[in-house]
């Protein structure tokens, strides 16, 4: 009967043979990644398909050793005993003890583990001489490399892979946005230095009061002086040989002409070129007035 | 919060944090894209009002302008020129016997170059003869 335990802190613990399935080969491989690539087809005629195996590889003397459990069958028997799987640090295998297990030890009245050609097996207590004696296992004394967790998936409500796939997608997402807020924010610093340098050069013009009075009184002054000069132009148009200049005159933002033409027919042109250009135009017999409001 | 809840929520505190990150780096590009909007109109607003200032001042205000309409002087013989006061940033000047092509010169030069036409006043005084006179400033 399983005791119940009553745990405060995280804990470490190793994982009797029952647990796990063990292979040991020599193979031709450098790193341990590429060992765990070939792990699940290994274990192909040992283990139940029914399960879902993980593999724990690691290197022992030459060769390499290769550990593969069912994680779920290790938190069910973990919380079967009361102990919380979140509690659980780390998770190491009987296996790794091999060089503490000269000496069978003895686990309780019916396990031993002892190492059995290398190999730390589980034995029944009852088929082994009485004899033999028995070396407790010093926890102090052992040190262990390269343990496996739980796995946050069995304590978490979302699994590694999950936080994994999401955080990674949140990572790029964020990092994306902040390149491009900066790119966005930099496209004004052109506009951004160009005025301040402006700025600099005439101060006066900070205020948008000051900028506003100076455009009032310059723009009137533009529109009306382009606007004289275009209608001048426009009368120039209307002269020729058949049609003479007898008076022009600018005033008051208005300008007059009297245009004195040879006959009927020119007199028609340049009416109508002066109401095209926007004249209003006036007067009897050969003689036109053309004026404008400017 | 102790490290036990840290270490079992370990996943959902990785998400929380890559979320609020995802959504911070969100607030900060859209806030940015929005400064830019904002900030775009006036900075330019600003930049076209500057230059239009100063288009306009060194086009209607030229100090150096007083030097160049003294050609309305020497345009046309000596003779033909009535009156030519200039004074500070002002200019009244008057023309007679003018011929076609003595008009022609002065109204050209006086449309091409940027002072402002305060009054003009061209008549023909008789036959192919003009009389001119204008008041400008700039």
């Amino acid at each position: 009967m399983n005791h119940i335990i009553s745990l405060e802190n995280s804990i470490d613990i190793i994982l009797t043979p029952q647990f796990y399935t063990f292979i040991r080969e020599a193979l031709d491989l450098k790193f341990a990644y590429k060992a765990k690539q070939i792990a699940e087809s290994l274990f192909d005629d040992y283990l139940d398909n029914s399960h879902e195996y993980q593999y724990h590889v690691y290197k022992c003397d030459n060769r390499w050793c290769f550990i593969a459990y069912d994680i779920n069958e290790i938190g069910i028997f973990l919380e079967s005993v009361g102990i919380e799987k979140h509690r659980v640090s780390k998770i190491f295998f009987a296996q790794q003890l091999l060089d503490t297990v000269e000496f069978p030890i003895l686990l309780d009245e019916q396990n031993i583990l002892q190492n059995i050609d290398d190999v730390v097996t589980l034995v029944p207590r009852q088929i082994v001489n009485s004899e033999v004696e028995f070396k407790p296992l010093d926890m102090n004394a052992l040190r262990f490399k390269g343990g496996v967790t739980m796995g946050s998936s069995l304590n978490s409500y979302i699994s590694i892979k999950e936080t994994l796939m999401l955080g990674s997608i949140f990572c790029i997402l964020g990092t994306t946005s902040i390149i491009e807020g900066n790119r966005i924010k930099e496209s004004i610093t052109k506009d951004d230095n160009k005025l301040t340098e402006l700025l600099d050069e005439n101060p006066r013009y900070t205020s948008s009061l000051s900028r506003e009075s100076i455009l009032a009184k310059y723009e009137p002054i533009n529109n009306v002086e382009r606007a004289k000069r275009e209608a001048i132009k426009d009368i120039s148009k209307f002269l020729s040989n058949k049609s003479q200049l007898k008076r022009l005159t600018i005033e008051k933002n208005r300008i007059k002409a009297e245009i004195n033409t040879n006959n009927r027919t020119i007199k028609r042109q340049v009416k109508e070129h002066a109401h095209a250009k926007n004249f209003k135009v006036s007067g009897s017999s050969l003689a036109l007035k053309v004026e404008k409001s400017l | 919060m102790n490290l036990m809840t840290i270490q079992r929520y370990k996943n959902e505190i990785i998400l929380m944090f890559t979320f609020l990150f995802a959504i911070s780096a969100f607030y900060y590009k859209f806030s940015a894209s929005d400064y830019v909007d904002k900030n775009r109109n006036i900075i330019q607003k600003q930049i076209k009002e500057i230059n239009a200032i100063e288009s306009y001042k060194k086009q209607w205000a030229n100090k150096s302008m007083a030097k160049k309409v003294k050609l309305f002087k020497t345009i046309v013989p000596a003779s033909k020129v009535k009156r030519f006061s200039k004074k500070s940033s002002k200019l009244i000047a008057s023309y007679i016997n003018l011929t076609s092509n003595d008009l022609n010169k002065i109204t050209n030069k006086l449309l091409n170059i940027p002072i402002q036409i305060i009054k003009l006043q061209i008549r023909e005084s008789s036959k192919n003869k003009f009389t001119m006179e204008f008041t400008c400033k700039w």
